[in-house]
């Protein structure tokens, strides 16, 4: 924290943040570089020309951006990654390998549509609240099932959360074989779940936004994220009751309350209006919702929760150093919990956004989801578990979902493929020991201080 | 010495006659659920079926053991088996078309093929464990991290191939191994019908294997040297033992048994490949190994009650179609959680498990 303080009377070195930056990019790059490399060999060994190399991956550039809609969906592809990489990061801080986000994604998805279907009559500004949280909420209890057997047992998570996941695809089988199946449809899927709790495509927001109801909603959540910035901003000093800091946190606050309040009101007032002068999405067959942008402010909460709060150091020294924590009088068997718990609650997020905004039926069919989970395994430590470092990789996954398929029609390489380069990316990142080894680098000068990510069983 | 021998015998004691409770327990739930349709005949052909199923999750758990008796901790066990599954699928059909083809007589073809394929799916699931040996042993990765890239490149590799070769139009295949007995110990009553009749050549091996396992580590200096290095690598090294050798030997071994593990699929059990067939067994193997202790009879225990809970559900789900069909294949899982729960940290890993060695 003092660094920050006195990064902020220092003058900004903006040539040493670049120095530095370039430096944190230039492993996750290479690593890419060297990911796509091997990608290209199998391309060239398994079809036996050079040129399909390249169709593949002209292929895929194409499919990520450039065809029709196909900015849009990359960043609809993106949209789970960023929560499920936040999720593994959480844990990974924290010493804990969560290998079981996948079955988490599914929970959150079930508990999001079963709520979505179960209360029909509610407004918007509750459901839609409502089935994030239920979503959250299954996710973090299954989540946290292995954490507290992980606290109270010793059993590894890794294999308690693998276990959890294969129960969960059962599990969502049976919910939507039979207690929430759509009698209606020849597909095997359960029922669409109310309009209300829909998450909002872009196209739909000056529609949604004549409803009062809902402006007021958008209001509140852009009050809240006034408040968090205003209340970052100001420093308070809560050591003080009385005297002339305490004058001066009062009038803070007030400064804080007061922009918090302009914000939400000009909010309602004015963003109704706004949107139907001119809003820049109008194809309605565009998927992009709004899961984006609460994927950003995912990030940046996560950022907060885990280098700006006390549970957040707690969670960072409990994985660098249990014993040292346990020394300081952390609770570790809480700590456990809670960061399972945290990072369950963001892969259910991740399942509840998927299947309310994304799916064509708004419901959940079989065979759901397809792997974001384990993906966002090499996603975390491709971005060495940084929330912003995840924003950017979640981009460069779903860009590659999202090609994929046009790459496979174009030049017949299967989009497995993606995988298999994901797959050696994280090889890469794993042991950057490979990548100097292969490219005949030297070792860096200052040893790599890095906290082990995951610890053995026992 | 004498006293921890005799803690650990009676830990033993108390673990075969928790594991006799539970059976006689979930024996009699399952005839309760079932109607009490079984009868001797059935109780035989459930456990020989207990066996078969428990092959895989047994021959995991020794990778496991193998691996983390030096040190190195596995979980790309399902990766290595998922490999080897897909490649002994893709050899036995494209050798026996191959052979076929050259006017090669069809049961010679589909035998040629079939031992062929299970020597390249042990020896593609070696490589893997090559890859984790390498990463984890000369790189000194992370081995959990490292397991994870095998798991995740297996994945890549599995359904590359699969899209790409043995989705569609697959030529006809030779099929799996034929089941066999073995002479004279298929003769004893009981055991004979339950242990020697019926099973396939990967089933007969893992039986096999797992008295060379616990003879080779308990009595031979090889074992010696491996718990050395699993239990205090430094003085091991002190000694003479080449501390990375014994590793990559025994991660190379360990790749080789869950080859067999995922040979065990498209060889013996389907004679189909898709990319999820392996199920999360890995893991469950090394639930098993957990349970047993890091040893080759416990570990074979732990595998033989997942077989048991497997065939049991299996069962079920034949005798009562009222049931929907998930909530058994929940069990399983359900189970090695339950198992894991209850034994962890009674069991005690190697002392150096996970941690690589620095020469000095």
């Amino acid at each position: 924290m003092s660094s920050i303080a006195e990064g902020r009377a220092a003058r900004t070195d903006w040539r040493a943040i670049l120095l530095r930056t370039l430096d944190v990019l230039s492993m996750p790059a290479l690593a890419m570089l060297l990911g796509f490399l091997g990608g290209a060999i199998i391309i060239w060994i398994t079809s036996g020309s050079i040129e399909t190399i390249g169709a593949a991956y002209a292929g895929m550039i194409n499919g990520a951006f450039f065809k029709q809609r196909g900015f849009s969906e990359t960043l609809v592809a993106m949209t789970p990654y960023v929560f499920l990489g936040l999720g593994l990061a959480i844990g990974f801080k924290a010493g804990l390998f969560n290998i079981g986000v996948e079955g988490q994604f599914y929970i959150g998805a079930i508990s999001a549509v079963w709520t979505g279907i179960a209360f029909p009559g509610l407004p918007a500004i509750i459901h839609l609240p409502l089935v994030i949280l239920a979503g959250a909420l299954g996710g973090a209890i299954w989540a946290g099932i292995p954490g507290f057997l992980k606290a109270r047992t010793g059993a590894h998570e890794v294999i308690t959360t693998m276990m959890m996941n294969y129960i969960a695809f059962r599990f969502a089988e049976l919910v939507v074989s039979l207690p929430l199946r759509d009698p209606l449809s020849t597909a095997v899927q359960t029922l669409r779940v109310s309009p209300n709790a829909e998450l909002w495509s872009l196209w739909q927001i000056p529609e949604r936004l004549s409803d009062p109801l809902n402006a007021l909603g958008v209001a509140l959540f852009f009050a809240l994220g006034a408040f968090v910035i205003a209340r970052w901003r100001a420093s308070f000093d809560p050591s003080t009751r009385s005297g002339q800091a305490f004058a001066q946190d009062a009038r803070r606050r007030a400064v804080v309350g007061g922009i918090v309040l302009a914000t939400g009101v000009i909010a309602f007032l004015a963003l109704p209006p706004l949107v139907k002068i001119g809003w820049l999405f109008n194809d309605k067959y565009d998927r992009l919702h709004i899961g984006i942008i609460l994927a950003l402010a995912a990030a940046a909460a996560v950022w907060w929760l885990m280098y700006k709060t006390t549970l957040g150091f707690e969670m960072r020294t409990v994985g660098a150093n249990p014993n040292a924590a346990r020394y300081a009088g952390i609770n570790i068997s809480r700590n456990i919990i809670l960061t399972m718990a945290l990072s369950g609650a963001l892969a259910g997020i991740a399942g509840t956004i998927e299947v309310l905004g994304v799916s064509i039926c708004r419901c959940l069919p079989l065979f759901f989801s397809s792997g974001y989970g384990f993906d966002s395994i090499a996603l975390a430590l491709l971005a060495k578990n940084n929330p912003l470092g995840i924003v950017g990789g979640a981009f460069l996954w779903g860009a590659m979902r999202n090609g994929a398929d046009l790459m496979e029609l174009n030049s017949g390489v299967s989009k497995y493929i993606i995988s298999l380069i994901q797959g050696l990316v994280l090889l890469f990142v794993a042991a950057p020991a490979v990548v100097r080894y292969l490219l005949r680098m030297r070792a860096p000068s200052q040893a790599e201080a890095e906290a082990p990510l995951t610890r053995g069983w026992g | 010495m004498r006293d921890l021998i005799g803690r650990k015998g009676a830990r033993q004691i108390v673990s075969i006659v928790f594991i006799v409770t539970g059976a006689v327990l979930v024996y009699s739930l399952f005839d309760v659920i079932i109607g009490g349709k079984c009868d001797s005949k059935c109780v035989i052909g459930t456990l020989n079926q207990a066996i078969r199923y428990a092959a895989p999750v047994a021959l995991a758990a020794y990778c496991g053991l193998m691996c983390e008796r030096a040190a190195v901790i596995n979980i790309g066990i399902e990766g290595m088996m998922l490999t080897a599954a897909m490649v002994g699928y893709g050899v036995n059909v494209y050798v026996f078309t191959w052979l076929k083809a050259g006017g090669m007589e069809p049961t010679l073809a589909g035998d040629v093929s079939r031992w062929g394929a299970l020597a390249l799916a042990v020896l593609s699931s070696g490589l893997m464990a090559l890859l984790h040996g390498i990463v984890s042993i000369r790189f000194k990765a992370d081995q959990i991290i490292s397991g994870t890239v095998i798991n995740i490149l297996a994945l890549g590799i599995t359904g590359y191939f699969y899209r790409q070769y043995l989705a569609q139009n697959i030529p006809p295949g030779p099929g799996t191994f034929a089941p066999f007995d073995i002479p004279l110990l298929a003769q004893i009553p009981i055991l004979g019908p339950i242990i020697f009749q019926g099973q396939k050549p990967i089933v007969y091996f893992m039986m096999a294997v797992t008295l060379l396992i616990h003879y080779t580590l308990f009595f031979t200096p090889w074992g010696l040297r491996t718990r050395a290095v699993g239990e205090n690598p430094r003085a091991a090294d002190t000694l003479g033992i080449d501390v990375l050798r014994v590793r990559y030997v025994n991660v190379l071994l360990g790749g080789a048994l869950a080859g067999f593990a995922g040979a065990w699929f498209t060889l013996e059990a389907v004679d189909v490949f898709n990319p999820q067939m392996t199920n999360g067994l890995g893991f469950i193997g090394l639930a098993a190994m957990i349970f047993g202790n890091w040893s080759p009879f416990g570990a074979l225990a732990g595998a033989l009650i997942f077989g048991l809970g497997n065939t049991i559900t299996t069962t079920i789900s034949i005798f009562r179609p009222d049931i929907p069909s998930q909530i058994p294949q929940m069990l399983p899982y359900v189970l090695t959680i339950l198992v894991l729960t209850g034994f962890v940290g009674r069991a005690i890993p190697p002392a150096a498990d996970g941690q690589p060695y620095e020469k000095q």
